[in-house]
């Protein structure tokens, strides 16, 4: 009850996502002071990545853990250059997100990411996605999007595009 | 490698003055005649025209200083270094995501080399309802007439690529008339990357045309170096202050540098400009600074054809339609500007709705995917009044835009009559995009589901590469926060010379009506401080 009215209190508003998470965010920060993930941020965009990258992933589970490897690192140099404002709220997105209240909350799943299986992450995110909250909808976004932009940046990721790369000049 | 020769690295060379970041520290202070924060589209025309007058010039970017060698065609490269923010700068709601260039050649440098003079009906709207009434056809033509022999704009001769080829034959079959876009290109390789910065310096750019030519005229350019703070006594500037940033915006610990000038240049960009005014404190009895903002809301349909549309190859929109702009009054409902925009796998795969297998299945057909955009011509009624530019507490900019039922309207209109032109070009499928919407398979279907999304923010993707007004010009000090000639009504010595001058949106891609309207302005302003007459061309 007492996190549904907080909840209540942030639709739309970007404030409320700062005040829910900015006290767990003194705890767990999810990005460090250059803004690479720390291991809860990592936690939660690695499974954020395996529920988005469904069908493009190596199955192979050594392939596949690699590449989510190399996706992590890319996402920690995309994180790198934001500016610090934008920093400052992924990484209170991702600390309320790696703790059990607040993926409860925000985007409805019971399981951490490292155990969710991919169908759960998957429906969470199709809510959030959704949802008439603009807050969680705003997270939505931000998880999809920078897991989108990281990946497809990499030349590997190109061929289940079909995009034959640039021009030599 | 890039085999091209590079005018900027060669520049270096030769000891053109240019400081922070790689380039050397910042001094404590600089004294020159002339400040202009910003090297973007009015930044640079200043920069040349004022350089010209013999005025010592000093060129203000918050953004690095990259050239062909370094321009690799790879959105990796270029996004984190060449744009603001990351190319992820977002409305105060999220829900509108905004490119805009932070480099040297500001947008000018990604841009993707639309080129249009100021629309009439634009101008008549200017002289109407800001009281701007030097702003017409005539009297502006002299002054686009010289930005486009300066920077090569032409029709572009190529044939366009199948992207735009068919927003061509929808609209023909539909009997909706398209034209060609002249471009800023000379001896242009056709490559399509003109977004992350051009390989072959066929772009014409500010960063190889008036930046050069400014600096080997001797004025000085700092780099990474943000104008944090104009101070201000008796309504006259007495200095910029400048920190040094890193690439991801933070102050460089120890870099910092006062600017004293005699007068004083804002064109950082709509958005840019009108925080550093924010940042200052400068007057603003009538509450006009950082207000009006506007953006041209894009929103955007994605079809797939049974033939290979490849939209990352060859020069990016080289037709249009002005169709839904000029078949309705410009004071009634949103009116849309339709253009083929180019497709890569970031933008692409950031842009388009979805995930995991669905996701994957649109994903596969990108090389068959063309893709149509409608540019909303925001701020000319009363039901679209723009954005608001306000500061974060550590002083950066946030742009709070709300997408409101009347713009929304629009943009479904929009979406209606970008789905009706693909599937009349022969799309298998369209898809607009929006979180709720699927792959339709004929304009029937298609008209009725659209006809019924919720056009709702954070549901319809709502993107935006054109940032407009916040330091409007105007007649009188009730409707603007600059003259008509640019200077600031209630500053002697400071002027504006950038997007944010506009009172609406320009109604078109809007780099030429930069050059063409800051020509005269930045003319007119090199007479009185130099007493000399100068020429862009």
């Amino acid at each position: 009850m007492r996190r549904r009215t907080l909840l209540q209190l942030g639709i739309g508003s970007a404030v409320a996502l700062a005040a829910i998470g900015g006290g767990i965010a003194l705890l767990l920060p999810a990005l460090d002071g250059d803004g690479r993930l720390t291991a809860s941020g990592r936690a939660v965009m690695r499974g954020v990545a395996r529920a988005v990258l469904d069908g493009v992933l190596p199955v192979d589970p050594g392939a596949r853990d690699s590449a989510l490897a190399a996706h992590l690192r890319r996402l920690d140099d995309t994180l790198g250059a934001f500016p610090s404002a934008t920093r400052g709220e992924l990484s209170q997105l991702l600390s309320l997100l790696a703790t059990a209240p607040g993926r409860l909350a925000l985007a409805g799943l019971r399981p951490s990411w490292d155990m969710a299986d991919v169908a759960a992450m998957q429906q969470a995110l199709q809510d959030m996605r959704s949802s008439t909250l603009s807050v969680r909808q705003q997270a939505y976004h931000a998880l999809r999007d920078l897991t989108n932009a990281a990946w497809f940046a990499d030349p590997g990721a190109w061929p289940a595009l079909g995009y034959d790369g640039p021009v030599t000049v | 490698m890039s085999r091209f020769p590079d005018p900027i690295r060669a520049g270096l060379a030769r000891g053109w003055h240019v400081l922070g970041g790689p380039h050397g520290p910042l001094p404590a202070q600089i004294e020159c005649d002339v400040a202009i924060v910003g090297s973007g589209a009015g930044a640079g025309i200043t920069a040349e025209l004022l350089s010209r007058a013999d005025l010592r010039v000093v060129i203000v970017e918050e953004g690095p200083l990259k050239s062909s060698t370094d321009f690799h065609q790879r959105e990796s490269d270029a996004y984190p270094t060449l744009y603001q923010e990351s190319a992820a700068r977002k409305t105060a709601d999220k829900a509108i995501n905004i490119l805009q260039g932070r480099c040297v050649g500001g947008s000018t440098t990604v841009n993707w080399t639309s080129s249009f003079r100021t629309p009439a009906p634009t101008l008549t709207y200017w002289r109407e309802r800001f009281g701007l009434a030097d702003m017409s056809e005539q009297t502006l033509a002299p002054w686009f007439e010289q930005a486009e022999r300066r920077l090569g704009i032409e029709r572009w001769l190529m044939p366009p690529n199948e992207n735009n080829d068919l927003l061509r034959r929808g609209a023909t079959r539909l009997q909706i008339a398209t034209g060609e876009i002249q471009r800023n290109v000379r001896a242009c390789w056709n490559l399509g990357s003109c977004g992350m910065g051009c390989p072959t310096n066929a772009k014409q750019s500010m960063l190889v045309t008036t930046i050069p030519a400014a600096l080997e005229a001797g004025a000085q350019l700092l780099v990474q170096t943000r104008a944090q703070r104009l101070e201000h006594a008796q309504g006259h500037i007495t200095g910029l202050q400048c920190v040094a940033v890193r690439n991801d915006g933070q102050p460089d610990a120890g870099g910092a540098t006062r600017i004293v000038a005699r007068h004083y240049v804002v064109a950082g960009g709509a958005i840019n400009s009108p925080a550093l005014l924010l940042r200052s404190a400068l007057p603003d009895p009538h509450q006009r600074l950082g207000r009006r903002t506007f953006l041209h809301p894009v929103v955007i349909s994605a079809a797939v054809f049974e033939q290979p549309v490849e939209g990352w190859k060859g020069a990016p929109q080289t037709l249009y339609s002005d169709h839904f702009l000029q078949t309705q009054p410009i004071d009634g409902p949103i009116g849309y500007k339709l253009e083929a925009p180019p497709l890569h796998p970031v933008i692409f795969t950031s842009t388009l709705p979805g995930f995991g297998r669905a996701q994957t299945e649109l994903l596969a057909q990108f090389p068959n995917t063309q893709a149509l955009l409608a540019l909303l011509r925001d701020g000319f009624h009363e039901q679209s009044p723009g954005g608001r530019v306000s500061l974060r507490d550590d002083g950066s900019p946030l742009l709070d835009y709300p997408l409101n039922d009347f713009v929304m309207a629009g943009a479904r209109r929009a979406l209606l009559s970008m789905a009706e032109i693909q599937f009349a070009a022969g799309a298998r499928t369209v898809l607009p995009v929006h979180e709720m919407a699927q792959a339709y398979t004929s304009w029937p279907q298609a008209r009725a589901a659209i006809a019924a999304l919720p056009m709702k923010p954070l549901l319809t993707r709502v993107v935006s590469a054109h940032v407009m007004g916040g330091c409007g010009m105007a007649g009188d000090p009730q409707r603007g926060v600059v003259r008509p000639d640019g200077r600031h009504w209630q500053i002697d010595n400071l002027s504006v010379h950038d997007g944010s001058l506009f009172p609406t949106s320009v109604g078109a891609n809007p780099q030429l009506s930069i050059y063409g309207i800051v020509n005269r302005l930045a003319t007119q302003l090199a007479h009185a401080l130099a007493g000399r007459e100068v020429a862009l061309a």
